[in-house]
């Protein structure tokens, strides 16, 4: 009893000083406001499609709500990721296996010629003292991160106002943004501030594997584009005019959003429908279709709409009131990403009802509206907690609304026809991408900056990982208390910067324990689990009597408890809780039937098990019956393969 | 289509030519599916996962072999249920999908039979009656090394195609004219272009060195680049009525894939559909391997009817020599060294 009064009182004591430990000390929303909306931006942006290059001008406003003083600005330069080939992005991609030359027309960049700061007293022309800086890897020939010293601190609190002038060249898609032919998708285009935290800035370099992190603000752009050009961008569209030369001029505003992005092409359909629930905001959805994906409509928007309503109902509202779903141009690279208020999705020409790819990103990227857009956290250090966090969630959402029609599919003929075996339903955990873990389960731990991954086989942590142990979570500790921990993590920290710790301590609150050492295992290490069956025998101890011996054992390094359950062939059934700690447990039972089977972990809790077949054993074994029934198989497609070459000879 | 009509009368009129070449077919895939069915076992040991794969469908367990497998056991994706099975094997095929080695030896095991068989079966349509065992192997092994010969040739030209016109059809032009396209729809336009044009010089290919066989046989034509030459004349004489024929056997080809995308079993059980379904799949590969014959035997015909005697057939049967007993008799020799020759 005591003992446990203590543990919780250090709990508490510990949920306290976690508490006390936002990364921005005055990172508390403005009155009337949901966000602290301390870095806000004005920008002006003239597409010209004939040298395939962005001008823009900005006006930041920007307040250090961090516990210290700014002696410097840092400014993300993202699009310099594509300047040449020694850029860290791109060294980083070909260390993961990408060893493509680009062509000569696929390079992009951004160049600031003017950076100036307005006071009271007057301008301050900065230009000359802007220096790039490599903070993650001191590869001096990228120059995705710029920082500008100030001529006097900006105190904590205190407002800044810059002014920008900027232009772009437009690359040709190596990810999320750039043109192929009249299609333009703009992401991390313009000059955006890092984010300063009360540990100092945290602006890192542009990597393969991670993606973007930035503060919270009023985004008030005005985009001057040809006539007859379509747009989708982040926020409301509040007007359209005319422009220069014969060019149209669509102002979008977005309130309380950390970042702006912007589709834009002559070739789309344009379908609007509102979202409607007895307890949830309204919300206008308006997707952008590529003329190829007529018909589709529907599919999308159910997708959106089932997003906007379990998300909703299980972790908190969409604030917005409106949501654009883009339909990307092919082979724009563009697809499958989430921006505030406004997302890509991805379909096919050829899409079959029963392969729900279609839905399945659609619910990814709106879900992202949550993790990411409403509670913003750091991407470059720790993707999982957007990626896999919202994997789960949306595993689950496809489970709910579309489980009863998602089967297997293969792509045949270039991967484009498609095939779908109505026979494989595909279950939640193959969402979550349990194949994907399996296969690089020990490649690094998760607590590692996910920016330090390795590149080629960060995905599967950041995304996969995570959404089997919050799955192993909802089996373990019951989905109420699982839904009750994230909506109060959602609740806490929406339009913040939460860490780790922030999410683990509103598990631990939720469930009433200290989930320490489950996150040991998950997160700080990178061991796998792996427990199984190592012996089981039933054999005759006399009459009527029989005597079952079961060995249970943790193959694998990390720690989880587990049942191992015995059935008796009358039905009867032994059922054991083991802590799993020790290498191998025996349990021995004395009978009058002989026993059956044996399974550890027959409910499957542990959804990290690297290998579950060796979880159980029978007395009466049936794989003679299934390496019969599915060798045959393969002997016929064997034999199809035989005749379709032969057809050469 | 007489010689169509033509060609399937000569097939029929042959069952045992079918029965044989199924033999061979399911002779070629036996062994490795034998050691498959031991390595899926081993795997399942007896484990409980067993019963879901032997009752339906395990794709966890599916997927945890296919993670810990090696060599055949990769090869073991849900592309071996029904239909999958050829639209697999075809694109593969069509776009040069690499074969692991153990499925590679079993197919030039297989396409060495074929080369061994094609003699026996292209006289036996020539001639347009039965030959007997003795007759149909003595033309198997008389144009066996000549058909070798041809093969080379015919190795050279498939080589040609597979490395360097699927190179210039599918990583560069085909990338070149659909980079910038945004729209799927037309670029998937494009990619049935290049799959046409690739499938035609196939066909193309196939034609010339399938005219040559039966000009070495029917002619019995021992030069093969004189095989060739011939083929090659013929086809330019009668461009139409070879397109023709090629293209009535090639709509019977889509027609029985078509009927087995329609009737192809799925995953099903362990007891009565499973044996169900393995008879289902072995009708196709037979009506497949018909099909194959039914291109040989009106490729025959056709040429025949073009002859001005169009029944026929060169080709001597091939003459076996006496038994040993029947050549002592007949030319007396010194007896052997021994007890009785020293006597």
């Amino acid at each position: 009893m005591r003992s446990r009064l203590a543990r919780c009182a250090t709990f508490i004591a510990l949920v306290i000083a976690i508490n006390a430990q936002a990364s921005q000390r005055f990172d508390r929303p403005l009155p009337g406001a949901h966000s602290p909306r301390n870095a806000s931006y004005d920008i002006e942006v003239r597409l010209e499609p004939g040298d395939r290059t962005l001008h823009g001008h900005e006006r930041i406003r920007w307040r250090n709500i961090s516990a210290n003083p700014a002696s410097e600005l840092q400014f993300h330069l993202y699009w310099n990721a594509w300047r040449n080939a020694e850029s860290t992005w791109l060294r980083e991609r070909r260390l993961g296996g990408n060893t493509n030359t680009p062509r000569a027309d696929a390079w992009g960049s951004t160049d600031i010629t003017s950076l100036r700061i307005i006071t009271p007293g007057g301008v301050d022309e900065l230009t000359p003292r802007l220096h790039f800086i490599s903070p993650d890897d001191g590869n001096t020939a990228d120059r995705t991160v710029a920082s500008v010293p100030l001529p006097r601190p900006v105190a904590p609190n205190e407002m800044l106002e810059i002014e920008i002038d900027w232009s772009a060249k437009i690359p040709r898609p190596f990810a999320r943004t750039g043109y192929i032919d009249n299609y333009y998708f703009f992401g991390q285009w313009f000059p955006k501030l890092g984010v300063l935290e009360d540990a100092g800035w945290n602006t890192h370099q542009f990597h393969s594997g991670t993606e973007f992190y930035s503060d919270y603000g009023v985004y008030d752009v005005r985009m001057t584009l040809p006539r007859g050009y379509i747009v989708g961008a982040s926020g409301r569209e509040v007007s359209v005019g005319d422009g220069p030369n014969n060019m149209v001029v669509h102002r979008y505003q977005g309130e309380d959003i950390h970042d702006f992005a912007w589709v834009t092409s002559p070739d789309y359909l344009v379908r609007t429908r509102p979202f409607t629930h007895p307890t949830l905001p309204g919300v206008e959805m308006r997707l952008l279709l590529r003329p190829d994906h007529a018909g589709q409509e529907d599919r999308h928007f159910d997708a959106a709409a089932a997003t906007l309503r379990y998300y909703g109902e299980w972790f908190g509202p969409y604030p917005y009131g409106n949501l654009t779903i883009v339909d990307p141009g092919f082979q724009s690279a563009s697809g499958g990403m989430e921006y505030p208020t406004l997302f890509t999705a991805g379909t096919r020409w050829i899409a079959p009802r029963h392969e729900i790819d279609v839905e399945e990103v659609t619910i990814h990227e709106a879900g992202h509206q949550w993790w990411y857009g409403l509670v913003g956290s750091n991407e470059f250090e720790h993707a999982w907690m957007d990626e896999g966090i919202n994997q789960f969630s949306e595993a689950r959402t496809d489970e709910v609304a579309f489980g009863s029609r998602n089967f297997l599919s293969r792509r045949y003929f270039g991967g484009v026809i498609p095939w779908v075996f109505n026979d494989i339903r595909v279950e939640r955990e193959w969402d979550e991408g349990l194949a994907g873990y399996r296969a690089q389960a020990e490649s690094d731990a998760e607590a590692t900056p996910s920016f330090r991954y390795w590149p080629s086989t960060g995905g599967n942590i950041t995304y996969f990982k995570t959404a089997l142990w919050l799955h192993t979570l909802e089996n373990w500790l019951g989905w109420p208390t699982l839904q009750r921990a994230m909506s109060t993590y959602f609740d806490r920290w929406k339009f913040r910067h939460p860490q780790p710790a922030d999410f683990f301590q509103a598990i631990g609150e939720a469930a009433g324990r200290d989930m320490t050492p489950f996150f040991d295992e998950v997160y700080r290490g990178s061991n796998t689990f792996d427990y199984g069956v190592q012996q089981f025998t039933s054999t005759p101890a006399g009459k009527d009597k029989f005597r079952t011996t079961v060995v249970a054992r943790r193959f694998g390094e990390s720690v989880f408890p587990v049942d191992v359950v015995t059935t008796f062939n009358d039905g009867s059934k032994k059922s054991e809780r083991w802590d799993g700690v020790e290498r191998r447990i025996i349990y021995r039972y004395d009978s009058t039937v002989r026993a059956r089977s044996v399974a550890v972990d027959p409910n499957h809790v542990l959804m990290l098990d690297a290998n579950y077949t060796n979880n159980s054993r029978t007395l009466d074994s049936r794989a003679g019956d299934a390496s019969l029934k599915w060798s045959l198989k393969w002997m016929a497609w064997l034999q199809d393969l035989l005749v379709t070459y032969a057809s050469l000879v | 289509m007489r010689p169509w009509s033509d060609g399937w009368r000569r097939v029929i009129s042959a069952p045992v030519v079918v029965a044989g070449v199924f033999l061979v077919t399911l002779l070629a895939a036996l062994p490795l599916a034998l050691t498959l069915r031991g390595m899926l076992q081993d795997h399942l040991g007896s484990s409980l996962a067993a019963n879901d794969a032997a009752d339906g469908v395990n794709y966890g367990w599916w997927q945890e072999f296919n993670a810990q497998t090696s060599g055949i056991g990769t090869t073991f994706t849900p592309s071996v249920i029904g239909f999958a099975t050829t639209l697999d094997s075809v694109s593969g095929l069509l776009d040069r999908r690499t074969v692991i080695t153990p499925i590679a030896s079993a197919l030039a095991l297989y396409v060495a039979a074929w080369m061994f068989l094609s003699g026996g079966i292209i006289d036996r349509y020539a001639r347009g009656r039965r030959v007997g065992a003795h007759g149909f192997f003595a033309a198997s092994g008389t144009f066996f090394f000549r058909f070798l010969r041809l093969a080379v040739a015919a190795a050279a030209a498939y080589w040609f195609l597979f490395v360097y016109v699927h190179q210039w059809l599918f990583a560069r032009w085909y990338v070149n004219m659909t980079r910038d396209i945004a729209l799927e729809r037309t670029v998937f336009f494009w990619r049935v272009l290049m799959y046409a044009i690739f499938t035609a010089l196939l066909a193309v290919t196939t034609i010339l060195f399938d005219y040559a066989k039966v000009r070495a046989v029917v002619e019995d034509r021992r030069s093969m680049t004189g095989a060739l030459i011939a083929a090659a004349r013929f086809i330019v004489r009668h461009p139409g009525r070879i397109a023709g024929i090629y293209a009535l056997n090639a709509a019977a080809w889509v027609a029985i894939v078509a009927i087995w995308a329609v009737v192809a079993p799925g995953a099903g059980g362990s007891g009565v559909s499973m044996w169900a379904g393995l008879v289902a799949s072995q009708c196709y590969i037979l009506a497949r391997l018909i099909v194959k014959l039914q291109v040989l035997a009106s490729e025959t015909a056709v040429f025949q009817r073009s002859l001005a005697h169009w029944g026929y057939a060169a080709a001597p049967s091939a003459l076996r020599p006496d038994p040993p007993v029947v050549d002592s008799i007949s030319e007396p020799r010194p007896a052997p060294c021994g007890p009785s020759a020293a006597a």
